[in-house]
């Protein structure tokens, strides 16, 4: 296929294919990301397929015949890609066709042709049909014949899951620029707006998706990302929530209609029953009342119900509680504290929820902050994110030569030394009285060679000035308020236990603590009330370059440290 | 410039972690230039 590449340029987008949904997104001219309606006007495409007579419906359409014909209809599949079906977990297709194995792979017997036997189509050759079909609602947009493709994948996708998808796109005529790690591309989507500023912070990026929920903890450090800590969740998700309003509505219409049978006993009234109830999530998400209802639920009965937001929030607290609880265990599997966290992104289709959002935002200190619709005014719609970042990065490898992405994203340029500790300046001046204060310049977990440079204050009488270059370490704080009113009785019931121990909440703070003094550089001379600068300069070796200079004055002192050696 | 007994280093910063960076996005795209190129910030910059 590289024979017939050098004629006609290459027309990139981006592509995120979940097991739920899939998106399609381009850069305009201008240079913004912008995720692509398919036809039917969807942004967000259901990554379902369905056969009937042997003519193939994808997206929406697909997602209705859930009810009527569910054994020729495909769903959540994308996890299956490139895994035996020992390996694979089938429960979200209880629902649609069930994946068989084949071979070494996974399959579904489906009537996708008008003959009368069910063919077997292995996932492989599902994913092909879904990707074409996303190929041509991006061509028909852009008007001319997308080629290539920037896909996004959990960062859990392992090498042969990707070697299938790649296979799976070329043969629907996609040639695979890159892959790229879904949490990675939410956050590129942020940092690529113009208002954005380039800082160096720890970022959460929790994807809320339908099936599974994954969370990243990533140090962002100038714009390179490192992904410091991972979890993967199919417990938390999307489909819990439509499950507990589902439950909730098969009660109350028992209530209603007592001679009625469950509506979750029979598959037809179950899969309208889910696909109303995940409508009536969405439309929450939006107002604070939704209105059910659903033709022939079940035994001929036709049921129409209300539910307010606060209703929906008490039914699902328990899975509200475990998606914070999921962000929480990874920020501690990264070594971190909440305090350390700037910002978590919220990103998959569940983050629309708006208690989703204010439970986190209230688990996590005041200054973190949340980027989701119902906390910020200015978020980016979370369903788009990752799609956003995809299309984002496939125009800046658009023009690359495969073979250039290839070697880039080799581990010979991947792999870098990380700073352990961070690198700063202590500054003794007249106010600290002699103890001094760590300020940091480099940060830890920062990727090496790296050129940071800070402004510090120096004395206010002038004079001579002692700069401390230290290694420094942030340390948490905890101070017991100390409430002594009563002692706490052995024999008190749990109750007031609880009581207790809400009122003595310790009150947590950041603490920088210098580690040791890598070097010392004098300036003579300073002005009354100047300001100094000291750039740091982290070499590929970890060896150190600092200048310090008075600003606008002429002292100047320059200095290097040789790297570590093991001896 | 400065005298060279302004200037005292005494030890090395802690040995490094080994960590792998994401290949996305504008930043990392430079540093995979310079990198492959073996060129320094000021280097990069001046091209």
């Amino acid at each position: 296929m590289s024979d017939s590449e050098d004629a006609a340029p290459r027309v990139a987008i981006g592509i995120t294919f979940g097991n739920s949904y899939s998106s399609i997104s381009h850069t305009t001219v201008e240079g913004r990301a912008e995720v692509i309606a398919n036809e039917e006007g969807d942004r967000q495409i259901p990554s379902i397929l369905s056969y009937i007579d042997g003519e193939e419906f994808q997206g929406t359409q697909a997602k209705a015949q859930l009810v009527r014909n569910a054994k020729n209809t495909v769903a959540y599949w994308r996890d299956f890609l490139g895994k035996s079906f020992e390996s694979v977990d089938p429960t979200p297709c209880h629902q649609s066709a069930h994946p068989i194995a084949h071979d070494k792979t996974v399959a579904f017997s489906i009537h996708d042709s008008e003959s009368e036997e069910p063919n077997n189509v292995t996932v492989s050759e599902i994913t092909t049909r879904h990707l074409r079909r996303l190929k041509d609602s991006a061509s028909d947009f852009l008007g001319k014949q997308v080629t290539a493709a920037v896909m996004t994948v959990p960062t859990n996708f392992a090498e042969v899951q990707k070697d299938a998808l790649r296979e799976a796109a070329q043969n629907a005529g996609i040639e695979v620029l890159q892959f790229i790690n879904e949490p990675v591309a939410a956050l590129l989507a942020y940092d690529a707006r113009p208002e954005a500023k380039l800082a160096d912070k720890i970022v959460v990026v929790a994807d809320l998706g339908g099936t599974r929920s994954d969370v990243a903890v990533i140090a962002s450090r100038g714009g390179v990302y490192t992904l410091l800590a991972t979890s993967h969740d199919w417990e938390v998700s999307g489909s819990k929530l439509d499950e507990a309003l589902m439950d909730h509505f098969a009660k109350e219409f028992r209530k209603k209609y007592n001679t009625a049978g469950d509506p979750r006993k029979d598959e037809r009234s179950l899969a309208k029953l889910r696909l109303e109830s995940e409508a009536v999530k969405k439309a929450l998400s939006l107002g604070s009342t939704a209105s059910f209802s659903v033709e022939s639920l079940s035994a001929g009965i036709d049921f129409t119900a209300t539910i307010t937001r606060t209703r929906f929030e008490l039914l699902a607290r328990a899975h509200f509680a475990a998606i914070t609880r999921l962000i929480q265990s990874t920020v501690e599997k990264a070594g971190l504290d909440p305090l350390d966290v700037s910002e978590i992104v919220l990103c998959g289709g569940t983050s629309h929820v708006p208690r989703v959002a204010t439970s986190l935002q209230s688990a996590f200190p005041e200054k973190t902050v949340v980027w989701a619709p119902a906390t910020r005014t200015d978020a980016i719609n979370p369903s788009e994110l990752v799609a956003r970042g995809a299309a984002i990065q496939a125009s800046l490898v658009a023009d690359f030569d495969q073979e250039d992405i290839r070697e880039s994203c080799h581990p010979v340029v991947t792999v870098t030394p990380h700073l352990k500790d961070a690198i700063g300046v202590l500054a003794v001046s007249g106010d600290e009285r002699g103890h001094g204060k760590f300020v940091p310049i480099v940060l830890a977990s920062t990727s090496v060679p790296v050129r940071r440079t800070a402004i510090i204050n120096g004395p206010p009488a002038g004079g001579d000035v002692l700069i401390k270059i230290c290694e420094g370490s942030k340390r948490i704080h905890v101070e017991h308020k100390e409430k002594k009113e009563r002692e706490p009785v052995e024999a008190d019931s749990d109750d007031s236990d609880a009581e207790l121990s809400e009122d003595e909440e310790p009150i947590k703070s950041e603490v920088w603590h210098t580690e040791r003094v890598i070097a010392e550089a004098a300036l003579r001379g300073v002005a009354k009330g100047a300001k100094i600068e000291v750039q740091i300069n982290v070499g590929p070796d970890t060896g150190l370059t600092i200048v310090a200079r008075e600003v606008g004055g002429k002292a100047s002192v320059r200095g290097s440290v040789p790297a570590y050696e093991e001896s | 410039s400065a005298p060279a007994h302004d200037f005292h280093a005494f030890t090395p910063v802690s040995a490094a972690v080994q960590r792998e960076i994401e290949p996305v996005g504008p930043h990392f795209l430079a540093h995979a230039r310079r990198k492959r190129y073996k060129r320094t910030f000021s280097e990069d910059e001046r091209i």
